[in-house]
């Protein structure tokens, strides 16, 4: 079986180690026997969300992004459609504040954003950075934050988690990322996937799951990531 | 600006404190610096204005400790005394110790020219106070970024804050660095033709995929390494500038690294073609002093490696190559060479995450362990250490390193120990730690290389190193 996993615009965002999660995915399909086919997609390139199994969508620097967020416009109706039909997708950092209405600078300029999910960013003064541990659905989280933006979700929008460890989406409301059908936005990096492998199997559960096919993902030997894991945890909740 | 009394008690308790150290057989310009600081907040201004020959600044993201030692050893070739700041003291504190440890109880400084090495997040507030002479930018990398932000941000700071009346000294093969010179008045390029390793295509990791100037996709005819090359932009004007001092007929040769530059020719006891660079911006740098051809390469080739890069060790079990890694192109070139000696391979990695390693580990994942993975077959074991051991054991797991090879060990001695144990001789080791690890490990080795009886003298080294 093949699956498809879409590295969206990997020569603009792969700050902070994030093509990791594309690596993990890409490990955890072949250590079970399924085919990975990577897409690259650079800016301008053609795009079949349906087509997709999983879209992953890293962060960058601040130049950088903006050149995408009027690429992405263009293809804005048919990712939410896609979205609305259950694509699985990732996004970390500026990829998953770009999903959001708006990003408002410093300067009180307001970035236009994909508007596909009703949460909005706001420039903060300080960088949140450090270790995060983030509560979800009674398992953790471990990652690693380094952002300025403050991102707040809209009435009824789901986070991904509570925050136990570290700032989160703003360092106020104990919220960490965010959940909209199967779209998971975070702001860890670390990368996110290899640490917490319940988590990258989840998205490719859910990925299976769309494709209708009767697919169980088998166990794999997580001794190692679940060990890299743990020792966070305690150090960070000690 | 005058001095004034702040300057004097600044000095002094700075001198004192230099002295009492010493006195308890501690060497250290930190704390002077830090203490200096806190009473006259501007005597890095006051103490620079002694410097009556220039003050040569050296930033960069890689090799600016290298690329010191390598300029210091030419400068001492011609004779000339100098203050410098040894050992990688780039900070405000630092920079202000080496000068205090330099002038003396009088204001008046040893020396007539200063060698500083400064941390670029620290460039700001050094030039600030301080006009440098002569400035060489080696390069742009991504390191540590959870100490200064994004790169970009590093890079216009820089860039901003360099005086006008500096004379900049560029790589031309870095579009980050290279920029720097078409605002300013007076710079010089330096810059490498071609290496054995450069190749038309580039799988590492690159920061400047894009102009500078106006955010086209970047063509380039060759890469050297990371984003170092020969580039050009197809939407402006930008493109690599001509070098007025280019590495030509670049090569390796039993250990050493050969180059011609104009009608000279050098040689150069590094690993690493990355080392070339550093010794092209000391060339560069020499050449402004009004240092002679025979003096730089007198310099250059007498130069014995720094503490932890590419250092070797001679234990009982077999020699050990010890090299500090920080961040992805550093690690890469790592790689590179340690693949290029294509002997069985037993490394030794550790990684730490305190503030002077970077806090954030996430660089792991941008270095290219894969290459790694695609020799498994001639990598016999890896240990890892340090407090993130885990960390790196699950990204050399995710290259293709099999599991059964990798060990964790977080006690130094036994990695050490685990490292050697039942090592054959056809087995090449290496040590790869982060910062706060490179020390640690290094008394380690020295501890073992005594006992043992092997140690060779200091100047033996860089000739027996060659083969």
């Amino acid at each position: 079986m093949k699956f498809n996993i879409c590295h969206l615009y990997p020569d603009l965002l792969d700050l902070y180690g994030d093509r990791g999660n594309i690596l993990a995915l890409e490990a955890r399909c072949r250590w079970r026997g399924i085919e990975p086919v990577v897409q690259k997609a650079s800016l301008g390139e053609d795009l079949d969300f349906m087509g997709m199994d999983i879209l992953f969508i890293g962060g960058g620097s601040d130049r950088e992004q903006g050149l995408l967020v009027q690429d992405l416009m263009r293809r804005e109706k048919e990712l939410r459609v896609a979205i609305e039909k259950g694509l699985v997708v990732l996004a970390i950092c500026g990829g998953y504040q770009m999903l959001g209405k708006y990003y408002q600078m410093a300067s009180g300029e307001k970035i236009q954003g994909l508007g596909i999910i009703d949460i909005w960013t706001i420039a903060g003064e300080k960088r949140l950075i450090g270790n995060v541990v983030v509560e979800i659905d009674g398992r953790t989280l471990v990652g690693f934050e380094n952002h300025s933006g403050k991102t707040y979700l809209g009435e009824g929008v789901m986070p991904l988690g509570k925050v136990l460890f570290g700032h989160g989406n703003n360092g106020d409301d104990q919220d960490e990322g965010v959940r909209y059908h199967n779209v998971f936005g975070s702001y860890l990096h670390g990368p996110l996937l290899p640490k917490n492998p319940h988590f990258a199997d989840l998205l490719l559960g859910l990925a299976i799951l769309r494709r209708g096919e009767d697919l169980r993902l088998s166990e794999l030997d997580d001794q190692l990531e679940e060990l890299a894991h743990e020792v966070m945890v305690k150090k960070l909740l000690k | 600006m005058k001095r004034t009394w702040r300057f004097w008690v600044a000095l002094w308790a700075g001198k004192i404190i230099t002295k009492g150290l010493l006195v308890v057989g501690k060497k250290g310009t930190t704390l002077p610096g830090k203490i200096a600081n806190l009473i006259d907040p501007e005597i890095m201004r006051h103490l620079s204005v002694a410097y009556s020959n220039g003050i040569i600044m050296i930033t960069g993201t890689n090799g600016k400790t290298t690329t010191a030692n390598l300029l210091a050893s030419i400068i001492r070739e011609s004779g000339e005394a100098f203050a410098f700041n040894q050992a990688g003291a780039n900070l405000v504190t630092g920079i202000t110790g080496a000068m205090i440890q330099d002038t003396r109880w009088n204001g008046c400084s040893r020396a007539s020219l200063a060698l500083l090495e400064v941390d670029e997040a620290t460039v700001p507030k050094f030039c600030n106070q301080v006009s440098p002479t002569l400035a060489i930018v080696t390069n742009f990398f991504r390191d540590q970024l959870d100490r200064y932000g994004e790169l970009d941000t590093t890079v216009r700071m820089v860039r901003e804050s360099l005086p006008k009346a500096t004379v900049l000294m560029l790589n031309a093969d870095d579009p980050l660095v290279a920029q720097f010179g078409s605002d300013h008045a007076q710079v010089i390029y330096y810059g490498v033709e071609r290496t054995p390793d450069s190749q038309s295509e580039s799988q590492e990791t690159r920061e400047a995929r894009f102009c500078p100037v106006c955010g086209t996709e970047l063509d380039y005819s060759l890469f050297h390494y990371g984003q170092l090359g020969i580039y050009n932009c197809s939407g402006c004007v930008f493109h690599r500038p001509n070098p007025e001092i280019l590495a030509q007929n670049v090569r390796m040769e039993e250990g050493l690294i050969l180059f011609q530059e104009g009608v000279a020719s050098f040689s150069l006891s590094l690993q690493g073609y990355y080392n070339l660079y550093n010794a092209l911006a000391a060339l560069t740098a020499a050449r402004q002093l009004g240092i002679n051809n025979s003096l730089i390469e007198r310099g250059l080739r007498g130069f014995i490696p720094q503490a932890g890069r590419m250092e070797r060790f001679y234990l009982p079990e077999g020699e050990i190559t010890l090299t500090l890694v920080k961040n992805p192109t550093g690690f890469d070139q790592v790689i590179q060479t340690m693949l290029g000696v294509t002997k069985p391979l037993r490394i030794l990695i550790g990684i730490n995450d305190l503030a002077a390693d970077g806090r954030d580990i996430s660089w792991l994942w941008d270095v290219n362990f894969e290459r790694l993975g695609g020799y498994e077959a001639s990598i016999n074991q890896v240990i890892c250490t340090g407090l993130r051991a885990e960390d790196i054991a699950l990204r050399l797991k995710y290259a293709g390193v099999s599991v059964e090879k990798l060990v964790i060990e977080h006690t130094l001695a036994e990695a050490l120990e685990r490292l050697q144990a039942g090592r054959t001789e056809e087995e090449v080791a290496f040590i790869l730690p982060t910062y706060t690890l490179l020390f640690p490990l290094r008394e380690l080795l020295e501890s073992c290389q005594q006992n043992s009886g092997l140690s060779r003298p200091k100047d033996k080294v860089a000739e027996e190193g060659t083969h």
